[in-house]
């Protein structure tokens, strides 16, 4: 393998959803590459085809309900959308793992914690299950849940949200993965707790090497964790570059219109004792089982002209590594 | 909007708390035995003034939703007063509240769940208006339709039904139905927490709008930081049932007194990467508010606690003026400047 190849190349992954009301594009042509130890922010708004993006890599979207129609991911310089189930199985939670949002929904509530990261343990390295149950108090010690020897036997129910979420790295971490697809981490969790989570997990990624690839709404969430930033807009890629860059210089008018429209806590706007208006994205994000003409953001977009309207714009490349997929990028008020 | 401090509110208050109690029992068994009890709300007192937004924040848990259920008496509190506009509703039933349910009224978090499926988005607006004789008949829908334009539904929209509305929609349909009372209160609970950013903005924009055009107050419950600092005039900081902190926003983030505020603000992320700060990450979580620690309820994780934070519950006390703080480190008038990590 060469050292310079990247860990994962996805190039124009589409993945649609069949419904009764038609064909959903939910990722429409993205393509993305992730290197050795490095955490690549997807960001975009409900819909933007981030998840379905990371469900596709893992090939975890429901049979029947979607599917990969066009493109590839390679990982490891193997293809992984011709995998047979068997091989696919055997590369989740142990190349590539993954964790939710919810970490309830996700820890299978009648087996302790223990046993549910030394099954991990046991199904991809083949050891023995004493040895296993070592592995999982290691682990727990690893991810800082207090006292882990009598943790370890404890059962989902037992432990906070925040807890929860531990023991769900700690399972993902198990084997060692190359990759940790992490979905919306810490979006259910509190503040205090949020921040406990994020800080374990840019530990644990110096200190394992793991590349992550984190999937958020949260812009301060990036901003505090990932060196590359894509942004999403209805199943596409619309910009993408390292993570100073985006934020000193964001070209697209949606990534713009992002930042401006969540309020700033470490801002002091209001000195006149006015409060500010916040910027608003006009509208809504399109429906996607109707084929959508031109750039898909032009109906909320200021600057967009007849071009936009009628034609797709394609990602570009900008200095400072950036990417962006918009006529008008850089224009207006920055 | 000027900044009212406790203390020099205007003449009446558009709602009054005073020490709040709100026990939940804990039932086990068959023959549900009353097994302990849930302190979700401990001794909560607070006015907020006609025109102001009062924001209460905190994590799952310290009782902030608990609070606006009991102001709207959806809970029945296990004691404290609230009074509503004047009047002091509590313990008032169900039908003697009716009255004074049209001074104080409620947007949810999540419109869907709170917007009756079966009733056109008109009549969602329009029946409150005319139960409680405000208009009818045709009066009734050039006020509705009036409503709507004022919160950015198109009139049309009137004959559609709650799930033909996105979400940002339906959280302004929710508004409209709160306002077509004329109420003078609203509490609004998380009510922007289910949208996405970009329909966000446009639903706080349209709250402060109202607000000024109406002299509305709020009492605005979230968890989101950001939010609460840009749309409150005053804030109150909740932990485990109690108050640690109020005081106007711009006191609360230039200088939080309490502990616990001040984890809280540095906890929260930044969209600025080339921002470095200095963070106080808590260790451990928040303890059970059906077994709350003793003394200080926040010294189990405090950073600077010591041996009387241990034993002494702090009272919430004026330290600074239109500053309130429940923390035995903060004495009145002893000034902010940084506390010493314990043992250091």
């Amino acid at each position: 393998m060469a050292g310079d190849a990247p860990l994962l190349e996805v190039r124009d992954l589409a993945c649609h959803f069949f419904t009764l009301d038609g064909v959903v594009r939910a990722v429409d042509g993205v393509s993305l590459s992730l290197a050795r130890g490095e955490t690549l922010g997807i960001v975009g708004e409900s819909g933007c085809g981030k998840s379905v993006t990371a469900l596709s890599i893992l090939r975890l979207i429901q049979k029947g309900a979607g599917r990969i129609v066009g493109g590839s991911v390679r990982f490891e310089g193997r293809e992984l959308t011709t995998l047979s189930d068997e091989e696919i199985k055997e590369l989740r939670g142990h190349r590539i793992s993954m964790i939710f949002q919810e970490p309830m929904t996700s820890l299978n509530p009648v087996l302790t914690v223990g046993v549910q990261i030394a099954e991990n343990v046991v199904r991809h390295t083949g050891a023995g299950w004493r040895e296993a149950m070592d592995r999982a108090v290691e682990m727990l010690r690893l991810v800082r849940v207090p006292d882990p020897e009598r943790r370890v036997h404890d059962y989902p129910h037992q432990l906070s949200g925040g807890m929860r979420q531990r023991v769900m790295i700690a399972i993902a971490l198990s084997c060692d993965p190359q990759l940790l697809i992490a979905d919306e981490p810490t979006t259910a969790l509190d503040v205090t707790i949020q921040a406990q989570i994020l800080e374990l997990m840019v530990e644990l990624k110096e200190k394992t090497g793991t590349a992550i690839m984190m999937i958020t709404h949260d812009l301060g969430v990036v901003a505090e964790t990932c060196q590359r930033v894509m942004v999403m807009y209805a199943g596409r890629k619309v910009e993408e570059a390292p993570v100073g860059e985006l934020f000193a210089n964001p070209l697209h008018p949606y990534t713009r219109g992002l930042m401006r429209a969540r309020p700033r806590l470490d801002e002091d706007a209001e000195g006149s004792g006015r409060r500010p208006r916040l910027q608003e994205i006009p509208g809504i994000v399109p429906a996607l089982n109707r084929p959508i003409a031109g750039c898909a953001f032009a109906p909320r977009c200021a600057l967009a002209t007849d071009r936009c309207r009628a034609e797709r714009p394609e990602l570009e490349e900008r200095p400072g590594g950036h990417l962006v997929a918009c006529f008008e990028a850089g224009k207006g008020v920055p | 909007m000027s900044e009212t401090k406790p203390g020099a509110a205007p003449a009446r208050p558009s709602l009054e708390v005073f020490d709040l109690v709100k026990h939940f029992p804990i039932r086990k068994g068959v023959f549900g035995r009353r097994a302990g009890e849930v302190r979700a709300v401990d001794g909560v007192s607070f006015a907020v003034a006609p025109g102001e937004t009062l924001g209460l924040v905190g994590e799952s848990g310290c009782g902030k939703s608990t609070v606006g259920r009991a102001a709207l008496k959806l809970v029945e509190p296990t004691s404290g007063r609230i009074v509503v506009a004047g009047a002091d509703v509590t313990g008032l039933s169900p039908r003697a509240m009716w009255a004074h349910r049209r001074r104080i009224q409620t947007v949810f978090q999540d419109p869907y769940s709170s917007l009756n499926p079966r009733l056109s988005a008109g009549a969602i607006v329009g029946e409150p208006m005319e139960n409680y004789g405000l208009s009818r008949g045709r009066e009734t829908e050039e006020r509705v339709a009036a409503l709507f334009q004022r919160v950015g539904l198109r009139p049309e929209a009137m004959r559609k039904y709650p799930h033909e509305f996105s979400g940002g929609q339906r959280q302004r349909l929710g508004i409209a139905r709160a306002l077509a009372v004329r109420p003078e209160i609203i509490v609004a609970d998380e009510p922007v927490s289910a949208l996405d950013v970009s329909v966000q903005a446009q639903v706080l924009n349209l709250l402060i709008d109202l607000q000024e055009e109406y002299g509305l107050a709020f009492l605005f419950v979230s968890h989101d930081l950001a939010v609460m600092r840009h749309i409150s005039h005053r804030i109150a900081v909740m932990y485990l049932g109690r108050i640690v902190e109020l005081a106007d926003k711009r006191t609360l983030f230039r200088q939080p007194l309490h502990p616990y505020t001040e984890a809280l603000l540095s906890a929260a992320p930044i969209p600025d990467p080339a921002r470095k700060r200095r963070r106080v990450v808590l260790q451990g979580d928040v303890p059970s508010p059906a077994n709350p620690p003793p003394g200080c309820r926040f010294h189990t994780r405090c950073p600077y606690a010591v041996a009387r934070c241990r034993s002494e519950d702090p009272p919430l006390r004026e330290v600074a003026p239109g500053q309130h703080v429940a923390c035995h480190l903060r004495e009145v008038g002893a000034g902010p400047g940084p506390l010493a990590a314990a043992g250091a």
